[in-house]
């Protein structure tokens, strides 16, 4: 026992370091877990700490169960049913390209109908952790694109638990068209008895786990996902979903927001054990074996979130920048591609998804940070026709909507006139752009004009908020603050007479 | 909120506070993380870009608000 525990703890020290080193650089953490398996694991020449990954097994699957409890638990179910639309939209486009992307690719790849479902998804649902890190430490909060990003990535959680409903009879063993449809319909039927508990049994769930004192809350949290996991893994449901299923349950009662904090370091640990675990049945001849598909599925998962980043700039009237800031923010993979390959390995389909997984995300995780710091280059290279904006002037500059102007402004403000009328009475007419004031109405021309009446009747009057009259644009600037504005979000777009 | 701070919620990070401090885009954005975290934007002019960004544990922001609400006395 001593052994075990001394390699154990040694390999999770090590991993633990190692990610550790790799923050101070900016590095997601994910990797470096699983990097650190790959290099103590059986299948890489050098010391080996762990012989058998089977041994971490259930850890490993504590792991996994935690993760998804977790994700369930802080689903803001309100938030993304309120949120639009216009977000919905944004994020079908960013998962149907994303995914159908991965899908196509793992036809290509020609391993087989089960490992491109696999690989569609792993290739195709990015890491909420490593994005909200990414927003946070790149001082992104205050951008206009970080509400729509960090809604495209909750959809996407949603996304995936339908995705693992339909994954699950794929993977197991079911032979005939028949009984794959028979394990679709059981899952589905399963997942509806648990929306149905989440949405009127969340108080008796409530009142079973909800002690006053947070030990018991632990431990009867911990007790109450095992168990469902574990009946969902026996219902022929994956115990990922199951466990995804009771933390939306449990989301819903009083005693969420504790279990929130409570299961964290619980989710942490065992999931960095997950990881590491996935790391150790990783060979390290078999990743170079798949390095030239991973570097077409890198190149491919760029091009196809960058489109995405496009649509969804466009649908908000997003400037290059934002555009470019959303589809390289969202490049991340992690947790839910280790999790896929994981699933896929335990149903034994081709192993190769497994150095395929490890080395794509592992890529990923150094390339992501470093583009989406660099998104700026990207954003000068987007042609204004691609977004609706005609955003010449501002391509490259940061779009916010800290503007504490907004209540400033009229919506039923309109243009009445196609030119500068204070140029008029001057009796000239050279001016360049005309610009509306938000808040009277008032017309006036741009600042590369001789005559800058735009600015001039802000410093007459205060009002603070302009929007462009130019043919074509639509971007609205508070001379206050000195901002770019976009209306906040979850308003539908600006509805103004451009002359 | 009162006038000239508007709030929105930033899903699976916290509540986003954005603050008028008097004009000329001198502004400052508070982000409450869901850990006790707070992240404090500073912006002083031209640029959406801030200006100086502070990660501060509860503890720190508590400090900083008891000096800025004038409610701390001790030398």
């Amino acid at each position: 026992m001593h052994d075990e525990l001394l390699r154990i703890g040694a390999l999770i020290l090590i991993a633990g370091l190692l990610a550790r080193g790799a923050r101070r650089v900016g590095l997601p953490t994910v990797p470096c877990y699983m990097l650190a398996g790959i290099l103590l694991g059986p299948g890489t020449p050098g010391p080996t700490l762990i012989e058998h990954p089977e041994s971490l097994e259930l850890f490993a699957t504590l792991g996994l169960v935690l993760l998804l409890f977790h994700l369930g638990v802080e689903f803001p179910v309100e938030q993304v049913l309120g949120s639009g639309r216009r977000l919905f939209l944004a994020a079908a486009c960013y998962i149907g390209l994303n995914v159908g992307a991965g899908f196509g690719f793992g036809l290509l790849l020609g391993w087989g109908l089960p490992e491109a479902l696999v690989l569609a998804g792993a290739l195709g649902i990015s890491s909420s952790a490593i994005a909200t890190k990414l927003l946070i430490e790149l001082r992104r909060l205050t951008n206009a694109e970080t509400p729509v990003i960090l809604g495209i990535i909750v959809i996407e959680d949603l996304f995936l638990a339908f995705y693992l409903a339909l994954l699950q009879p794929v993977l197991s063993d079911a032979g005939t068209p028949a009984e794959v449809a028979t394990g679709i319909g059981t899952g589905f039927v399963f997942l509806l008895l648990l929306f149905a508990l989440a949405r009127y049994g969340a108080r008796a769930v409530g009142a079973l786990i909800g002690s006053r004192e947070d030990e018991l809350l632990a431990v009867l949290m911990v007790g109450l996902v095992a168990l469902m996991a574990g009946l969902s893994s026996g219902m022929g449901v994956s115990d990922a979903i199951g466990a995804l299923m009771i933390g939306l349950v449990v989301s819903r009662t009083s005693v969420r927001e504790r279990v929130e904090r409570l299961v964290l370091p619980l989710r942490d640990v065992f999931a960095a054990v997950f990881f590491v675990t996935f790391g150790l049945t990783i060979d390290v001849a078999g990743l170079a074996e798949v390095a030239l598909p991973v570097a077409a599925a890198v190149l491919v998962t760029i091009a196809t979130n960058s489109a995405a980043g496009l649509i969804a700039g466009r649908l908000y009237g997003f400037n290059q920048r934002a555009a470019a800031n959303i589809g390289l923010t969202v490049l991340g993979r992690g947790e839910f591609s280790l999790i896929l390959a994981t699933l896929a390995m335990g149903a034994g389909l081709d192993p190769r998804i497994g150095s395929f997984v490890a080395l794509y995300v592992l890529v990923l995780a150094v390339l992501s940070p470093l583009l989406a710091s660099q998104s700026r280059h990207l954003a000068r290279l987007i042609p204004d026709r691609l977004l609706t904006g005609g955003w010449r002037y501002v391509r490259g500059e940061t779009m916010s909507t800290a503007c504490t102007h907004l209540d400033r402004i009229d919506p039923d403000v309109r243009a009445d006139t196609l030119a500068c009328p204070a140029c008029a009475e001057d009796g000239i007419d050279d001016w360049v752009q005309l610009r509306l004031c938000l808040t009277c109405g008032h017309v006036g021309c741009c600042d590369d004009s001789p005559g800058r009446h735009a600015t001039a009747h802000f410093e007459a009057t205060g009002h603070p908020v302009m929007e462009s009259l130019a043919p074509g644009e639509d971007w609205r600037y508070c001379f206050v603050d000195r901002t770019l504005v976009r209306e906040p979000l979850g308003r539908g777009p600006a509805h103004h007479g451009t002359g | 909120m009162g006038h000239g701070v508007h709030t929105q919620e930033l899903p699976g990070i916290g509540t986003r506070y954005d603050i008028d401090a008097g004009g000329q885009g001198q502004r400052v954005s508070v982000v409450v993380r869901r850990d006790g975290k707070r992240d404090l934007y500073v912006f002083t002019g031209a640029s959406a870009d801030p200006d100086a960004v502070l990660e501060l544990t509860e503890a720190h922001a508590r400090k900083i608000a008891a000096v800025l609400g004038g409610t701390f006395f001790e030398g």
